[in-house]
C-alpha cells in the first residue's frame, strides 16, 4: 500500500516538468514527423497529406544536397580540427597544474564557449575581412597573397570550420581537463619509471585511456557542428542581402523553405534527415561505449 | 646490481621537513624494509630513490654513482606501486614488455624477456588478457612482472601487499621472498606493517616523523629496541610498558605499590631511578601459586593455539600471550611469572634503552 502510494507522489512530483518537456522536447519533434508528411505553406487551410514526396523532391533537390554536402563537411571538418587541439590545450593547461596561471588559460579557452555567438562571428568576419582583415595582412607580410576568404566557397566553409572549433574548444577542452584529473597519477609515475617521455605518456596512456571522454566529446561536436547556423548566417551572408547563398548549410535551407517560400512541410522533411544523422551518430555512440564498458 | 647509500637526506615541502636527515646503506642484493606508522615518511624517501620527489638535501647514490640529479628512468630502478599502476588499457604481457618497447628493444626480444618473467611468477596463462580480468594477488604478480623484466639495478616496493586480504597477503609475502631468493636484486621495501618486515628483510629500517629511529636485522630488533617505540612498533601484540623504580639491590625494579619486577642484568642505573620496565606479552606465564606478579584480568581473548589476556599489574596496563587454554574470569586475579632475561629497560624521561 504504501508502495503504491509513494509511487503515485513520485509521479506527480515529477509530472509538472514532465508536462513541460514534453510540451516543448516531444510534441515539437512529433509535429515535425507529422508535418513532414503533409503539403503546407502556413497561411492556407488546406493541408493535403502527400506521403513521402517530400522526402522523395529532397533526393532531387540540389539546394538540399549541397546544404547536407557542406553541413556535412563543417561538422566534420570542426570534429578533426576541435578533438586534437582539445587533447593536446587540456594536456598542456593540466600537467602545468601547478602554474598560477592554470585558471587563466582555462578560462581564456573556455570564454569563446560562452561568448555570444553573433558578436564573436562578427569580430571573426572582421578577421578574415578581405581588405581590412589582419588576417590578410599577417600573410601579405610573409609574402603570400592576400584571399578572399568570406567570397570564395571552398575558404567561407574553412572559415565557418574555423569558427566553430574555435567555439567548441572550450567545452571539450573542460570535459579533457575533467578526464584527465581522473586519470590516476601513479600510472603516469609507472610509465616514468618504465622510461616514458611526457610526450610518449601523452600518446601510449592519455589518448588511450581518454577514448570515452573523446567519444563523448565527438559526438556532441558532431551534433552542434550538424546544426550550425548563425556561424554561416553571420560570416557568409554579405553577398546581396541573401543570407546563406554563399554556404548553405541544413538548418538555413530549412528556414529558407518555412518561412520565405512558405513550404513548411517540405522543411520539417529535412529536419527529419537532420534528426535522423543526430540519432544515428547519438546510437553510434551508445553503441561505442557498451562495447568499452563490456570488454 | 648495486648497493644504495642514502646520506643525510632531507626533504622539505616549503618551512615543513617532512625527512630530517636520514642515513641509511643498503648492501649490494639485500633485502631492507623501511618500516614506521603512516606519516614517517618512509615512502617518500622511496620515492625519493625512484625520482618521483625531490631530493632537498644530502645525496642518494646507486651503484656508487650520485642519483641526485638523474632522470628517473636513467636510474636503472623498477618499482611497484601500492595499487600497482598497470595500464588497463594493454594486455599483461603489454603492461610488462611496455619499458622494453619504449627502449626500443627488438621485438623478439621483449616477447622472450616477457615470457621468463611470466614463468617465473606464474603468469604464462594470463598474458594475453587486461588487468581488469586479473584478481587481486594476480595484478600484483603483473606488477612484479613489470619490474622483474627490466632487470633493474634495484627493486623498490611501496606497500605492495596492503590492498590484498590478509591470506592472500601471507602468500605473496612468501612469494616475494622467494623470488628475491631467486634473483638477488637489491631492494628496498615500504610497509607499516612489521610483520611483514619482520618476516621479509634481511635488514630493518625503522623510521618515525622523518628520522631514523633504529637499523638492524628483524630479530635484533626484537630483542634489543633502542628505545620505547622500537620496542612497542616492532612485534605483536606489542610491548608491555610499566613504570618503576630502580631497586636498592639493582636486579629488579619496583612500582610504586613495591611489585617487583626481575630483570636479566643489574641496572645500568643508580637506585630510584625513574626507568619504564619493558616486556613482551610472550615472555610472560603462569607463576605457581604465591609467586609471580599478580595481575588483574580484565579481558580474556581465546585464539584457540593461545590465549591473550589483558590485565592491570598495579594500576598499569599489561597483556601476556599464554599458551595455555585458561578457566578464568575477568576480575579475578592471575600470577605471572616474568622472564627476567627478556625484559627490557628504558629510561622513563628519554625513552632511550639503559643497557
Amino acid at each position: 500500500m504504501l508502495k503504491r502510494k509513494r509511487f503515485i507522489f513520485a509521479i506527480l512530483a515529477i509530472l509538472p516538468t514532465l508536462a513541460i518537456f514534453a510540451y516543448v522536447r516531444l510534441y515539437p519533434i512529433a509535429d515535425t514527423l507529422r508535418l513532414s508528411l503533409f503539403k503546407w505553406d502556413i497561411l492556407s487551410k488546406r493541408k493535403p497529406f502527400i506521403g513521402l514526396a517530400n522526402f522523395r523532391e529532397l533526393m532531387g533537390d540540389h539546394l538540399f544536397l549541397d546544404a547536407l554536402v557542406n553541413t556535412t563537411i563543417i561538422a566534420f571538418g570542426v570534429l578533426f580540427l576541435t578533438i586534437p587541439m582539445a587533447l593536446v590545450i587540456a594536456a598542456l593547461i593540466f600537467h602545468r597544474t601547478r602554474s598560477r596561471m592554470a585558471g587563466f588559460y582555462e578560462t581564456a579557452v573556455f570564454i569563446p564557449h560562452v561568448v555570444s555567438l553573433v558578436p564573436a562571428a562578427m569580430a571573426w568576419k572582421w578577421i578574415f575581412d578581405a581588405r581590412l582583415g589582419p588576417l590578410n595582412a599577417l600573410l601579405t607580410f610573409f609574402g603570400i597573397p592576400a584571399q578572399n576568404w568570406l567570397f570564395d566557397p571552398v575558404l567561407s566553409v574553412i572559415c565557418i570550420i574555423v569558427l566553430c572549433s574555435w567555439q567548441a574548444l572550450g567545452y571539450a577542452v573542460l570535459i579533457y581537463i575533467v578526464g584527465f584529473k581522473n586519470l590516476p597519477v601513479s600510472l603516469y609515475e609507472a610509465a616514468k619509471l618504465d622510461g616514458a617521455s611526457g610526450p610518449q605518456s601523452f600518446w601510449h596512456l592519455s589518448i588511450p585511456m581518454l577514448k570515452p571522454i573523446t567519444l563523448y566529446v565527438s559526438v556532441v561536436t558532431l551534433v552542434s557542428g550538424f546544426n550550425v547556423y548563425a556561424q554561416a548566417f553571420v560570416l557568409a551572408s554579405d553577398a546581396q542581402g541573401a543570407p546563406g547563398r554563399q554556404v548553405r548549410v541544413l538548418v538555413l535551407d530549412m528556414l529558407e523553405n518555412s518561412f520565405r517560400n512558405y513550404r513548411v512541410g517540405y522543411a520539417a522533411s529535412e529536419a527529419v534527415v537532420l534528426l535522423v544523422i543526430v540519432l544515428v551518430l547519438t546510437l553510434i555512440q551508445f553503441s561505442m561505449l557498451r562495447e568499452r564498458s563490456k570488454a | 646490481m648495486a648497493s644504495v647509500e642514502i646520506q643525510n637526506v632531507r626533504k622539505a615541502y616549503g618551512d615543513f621537513e617532512t625527512i630530517k636527515g636520514v642515513s641509511v646503506d643498503v648492501p649490494d642484493g639485500a633485502f631492507v624494509v623501511l618500516v614506521g606508522p603512516s606519516g614517517c615518511g618512509k615512502s617518500t624517501l622511496l620515492r625519493m630513490i625512484a625520482g618521483l620527489e625531490e631530493i632537498t638535501d644530502g645525496t642518494i647514490r646507486i651503484g656508487g654513482r650520485v642519483i641526485n640529479d638523474v632522470e628517473p628512468k636513467h636510474r636503472d630502478i623498477a618499482m611497484v606501486f601500492q595499487n600497482y599502476a598497470l595500464y588497463p588499457h594493454m594486455t599483461i604481457a603489454e603492461n610488462m614488455g611496455f619499458s622494453l618497447r619504449l627502449a626500443k628493444k627488438p621485438k623478439e626480444e621483449i616477447a622472450s624477456r616477457v615470457t621468463d618473467a611470466a614463468r617465473i611468477l606464474g603468469l604464462t596463462d594470463y598474458l594475453q588478457r587486461y588487468p581488469k580480468q586479473l584478481s587481486g594477488g594476480q595484478r600484483q604478480r603483473v606488477a612484479m612482472g613489470r619490474a622483474i623484466v627490466r632487470n633493474p639495478k634495484v627493486f623498490l616496493f611501496d606497500e605492495p601487499l596492503s590492498n590484498l586480504d590478509a591470506k592472500l597477503r601471507v602468500q605473496m609475502r612468501a612469494e616475494l621472498k622467494d623470488i628475491h631468493a631467486r634473483i638477488r636484486t637489491t631492494t628496498v621495501y615500504v610497509t607499516h606493517d612489521q610483520i611483514e618486515a619482520m618476516t621479509m628483510a634481511d635488514r630493518i629500517v625503522v623510521m618515525r616523523d622523518g628520522v631514523v629511529e633504529q637499523v638492524g636485522a628483524p630479530l635484533d630488533l626484537y630483542d634489543k629496541p633502542v628505545n620505547t617505540f622500537v620496542a612497542s612498533f616492532i612485534g605483536s601484540p606489542s610491548m608491555n610498558f610499566l613504570a618503576a623504580r630502580v631497586a636498592e639491590d639493582r636486579k629488579s625494579v619496583a612500582t610504586e605499590n613495591g611489585i617487583r619486577l626481575p630483570l636479566g642484568i643489574e641496572a645500568p642505573a643508580a637506585p630510584g631511578t625513574a626507568v619504564t620496565y619493558g616486556i613482551r606479552p610472550e615472555h610472560l606465564a603462569i607463576a605457581s601459586v604465591g609467586e609471580g606478579v599478580p595481575m588483574t584480568v580484565t579481558n580474556i581473548e581465546p585464539t584457540g593455539s593461545e590465549t591473550f589476556v589483558q590485565g592491570t599489574v598495579d594500576g598499569q596496563k599489561i597483556s601476556a600471550q599464554l599458551r595455555e587454554r585458561l578457566f578464568i574470569r575477568t576480575g579475578e586475579v592471575l600470577n605471572l611469572a616474568l622472564a627476567p632475561t627478556n625484559s627490557h629497560v628504558f629510561d622513563a624521561a628519554t625513552g632511550m634503552r639503559l643497557g
